[in-house]
């Protein structure tokens, strides 16, 4: 009888709940959709880390994270590579020598990590290949050849065919030294990646810094990437005690957590949003039921208990609440699907956010039914709240204060 | 009396601070001296390898040497040049001189224990650090050094403990910002040299866990501080040229 009464009633009050569904419904849309949006962004910035360069799993030996120097290095590459052969769940994986290196051209002299690379392997396992801009990639067969990154060409000034210098330190701490022919420039998009990293083909980078055998890491890629964590952790189970395995959560930890700290600031900041919403259904919901307690008051007359008020003021918004929310909740998927398959795109963006990771003019966004169904949750206890304070108050009128109440 | 003791107190630092710049300083003019040749070994001992570089000096005052590597064969020929702050470096397997650029100023010296900073530094202890005397017996004298404001200098902290009759340190202690103590350089076998007094063995020891197997040890061979040393040496086209 109740839940008829509440029924009647929201169609009887059209103004209140009209109100009362719109603000509802909103709140839910805005809050999926700025889900959506953050979290496509934040997913984004760590896909692109994660595929661009760093791979979804490392190994390497114990202690080269913390001292990424030549006294860490993989001394045997090759037993390793079998090892990783046997495991079926590792789908590509790829030894890469890393060093750090002057590189020089005239009177320019600039700073850079030099990583020797496997080129063939290397296209399955990163964006080095697809990130070409110039001349071309690197071959298996290269030697003197160099890759580079568009900015680290800017810093130094050269352009495809041009001849640089390149002295670092080899494996017996001997001075090496070479000259290397610019064979191709890459721009990933990841500023610090782009202006200091260059890449050579191992085999010849090998000779020169007598790493023959070596790696600074092996990266890896799974049969299912969704799963690398479970993957790290049986290799950790089954690598020779002095390795260690770590997925790219690990790798790219600084960032997850940057990401992290950002969504939680994008909420308080959003929470303040919802507060003023809380408050103002609130404050609706007490103007309206005031207008109504000469009725409550002859309801109550009539033989209903504070309780039955209180039951039939919940199950009002309960309705309203629950429609509404529904509502927003599915124009909000629908918002959130169409941006994720096509995504808005602001021409200029990479550029001017190229610091933060943004490698695409194109806001993307994250369609994903776990987190929607959280967001309309939240607005929907959010909303539902808001009702007790104003039964607590009109349940504390006498049923002659009600009735007379003006 | 109070005002008395408070007086005294400050004089006594004052003497006590300027005696300290007087023994930091006699300690650098008698290591620098106006020019020096120096040929030494430096023994380089990592986790992977213990290995010898031979070396040969020349410097003039503290704003201008140039180094020539001896040894090993791979690195023969390599020359380094520095001018007050900036240093070069010629490759002869390249036939390539390169300026060192400053982000790398930190980044280790020929595979050793030493940074390029370490061959450039202009750094003086008298100008750039603040020197206090901590303790002092009759032969040797503790005083800690701290970086002047205005200083832009890489530690946070040395400690330097002065054989004050020979006018050499016996060991220093660098700190880093957080004040923990990052290497220690001891000093040996003091022998004289014309005019001077000079360590002919300093051993380098990084204080980092990981890098507890390091070491970087320089013995002299051949010190020579009377002859002046001809100014061809200290410009950049010296670097090809003395390369072999």
């Amino acid at each position: 009888m109740l839940f008829s009464l509440a029924f009647k009633n929201i169609l009887a009050s059209k103004g209140r709940t009209f109100t009362t569904f719109i603000l509802s419904m909103f709140t839910t849309i805005f809050f999926i959709v700025y889900v959506a949006f953050t979290d496509g962004t934040h997913e984004q910035i760590i896909k692109n880390s994660v595929e661009i360069y760093t791979g979804y799993a490392h190994i390497n030996t114990k202690g080269y994270q913390e001292e990424s120097d030549y006294d860490h290095l993989i001394e045997n590459s090759r037993q390793l590579e079998t090892f990783l052969s046997r495991e079926s769940f590792i789908s590509q994986f790829s030894p890469r020598f890393e060093t750090y290196v002057l590189l020089s051209q005239k009177d320019k002299t600039v700073g850079s990590m030099l990583s020797g690379i496997i080129p063939s392997r290397e296209t399955n396992l990163s964006y080095l290949k697809k990130s070409l801009i110039k001349g071309s990639y690197l071959e298996d067969n290269d030697t003197k050849a160099i890759y580079l990154g568009s900015d680290l060409a800017k810093r130094l000034s050269v352009d495809v065919g041009d001849e640089i210098a390149m002295i670092g330190s080899s494996l017996d701490y001997s001075t090496a030294a070479e000259l290397f022919k610019v064979k191709g420039i890459f721009k990933t998009g990841l500023f610090e990646f782009d202006s200091t990293s260059a890449f050579a083909n191992k085999a010849y980078l090998d000779q020169i810094m007598l790493s023959e055998n070596k790696a600074s890491y092996f990266v890896l890629r799974f049969v299912d990437n969704e799963a690398a964590e479970g993957y790290v952790k049986t290799l950790n189970e089954n690598l020779p005690k002095n390795y260690e395995s770590l997925s790219w959560k690990d790798l790219l930890f600084d960032l997850v957590q940057l990401m992290q700290v950002d969504s939680l600031f994008g909420y308080i900041s959003i929470s303040v949003f919802f507060f003023v919403i809380f408050f103002v259904i609130m404050i609706f919901n007490y103007v309206n039921i005031y207008t109504r307690v000469r009725q409550i008051g002859l309801l109550r007359a009539l033989g209903m208990t504070p309780k039955d008020i209180k039951t039939l003021l919940f199950n009002e918004l309960f309705i309203i609440t629950l429609f509404s929310v529904i509502l927003g909740a599915v124009i909000g998927s629908w918002i959130a699907y169409y941006f994720e398959v096509n995504p808005i795109t602001i021409p200029g963006l990479a550029e001017m956010y190229k610091d933060y990771g943004i490698v695409a003019d194109v806001i993307p966004t994250r369609f994903d039914i776990p987190t929607i169904i959280w967001n309309t949750f939240s607005i929907f206890v959010l909303n539902i709240s808001s009702i007790f304070y104003p039964i607590y108050k009109i349940n504390k009128l006498s049923v002659i204060e009600a009735m007379r109440y003006v | 009396m109070k005002y008395f003791l408070s007086f005294i107190f400050i004089f006594a630092s004052f003497l006590y601070g300027s005696e300290a710049d007087i023994i930091i300083k006699e300690v650098e003019d008698n290591l620098r001296g106006d020019f020096m040749y120096a040929k030494m070994r430096m023994i380089v001992t990592s986790q992977r390898e213990k290995r010898t570089v031979e070396i040969e000096s020349w410097s003039q005052s503290d704003t201008k040497s140039f180094i020539k590597i001896l040894y090993p064969k791979k690195d023969r020929g390599i020359t380094f040049l520095k001018l007050d702050t900036q240093m070069w470096q010629y490759i002869p397997k390249i036939e390539r001189t390169i300026k060192i650029p400053p982000s790398m100023m930190l980044q280790s010296w020929m595979g050793s224990d030493f940074t390029n900073d370490d061959m450039v530094k202009e750094s003086s202890m008298i100008k750039d650090y603040d020197a206090r005397i901590i303790s002092k017996t009759s032969g040797i004298a503790t005083i800690e050094l701290l970086p002047k404001s205005s200083a832009s200098v890489v530690w946070g902290k040395i400690i330097v403990y002065v054989d004050l009759q020979n006018k050499v340190p016996t060991k220093e202690i660098y700190y880093d910002d957080l004040m923990k103590e990052v290497r220690i350089m001891n000093f040996s076998n003091i022998q004289r040299h014309g005019s001077h007094n000079i360590p002919m063995v300093m051993e380098l020891k990084p204080l980092d866990i990981e890098k507890k197997k390091n070491s970087t040890k320089i013995i002299f061979e051949i010190v020579n501080y009377d002859t002046p040393i001809d100014d061809s040496y200290f410009n950049k086209n010296a670097l090809e040229r003395y390369s072999n």
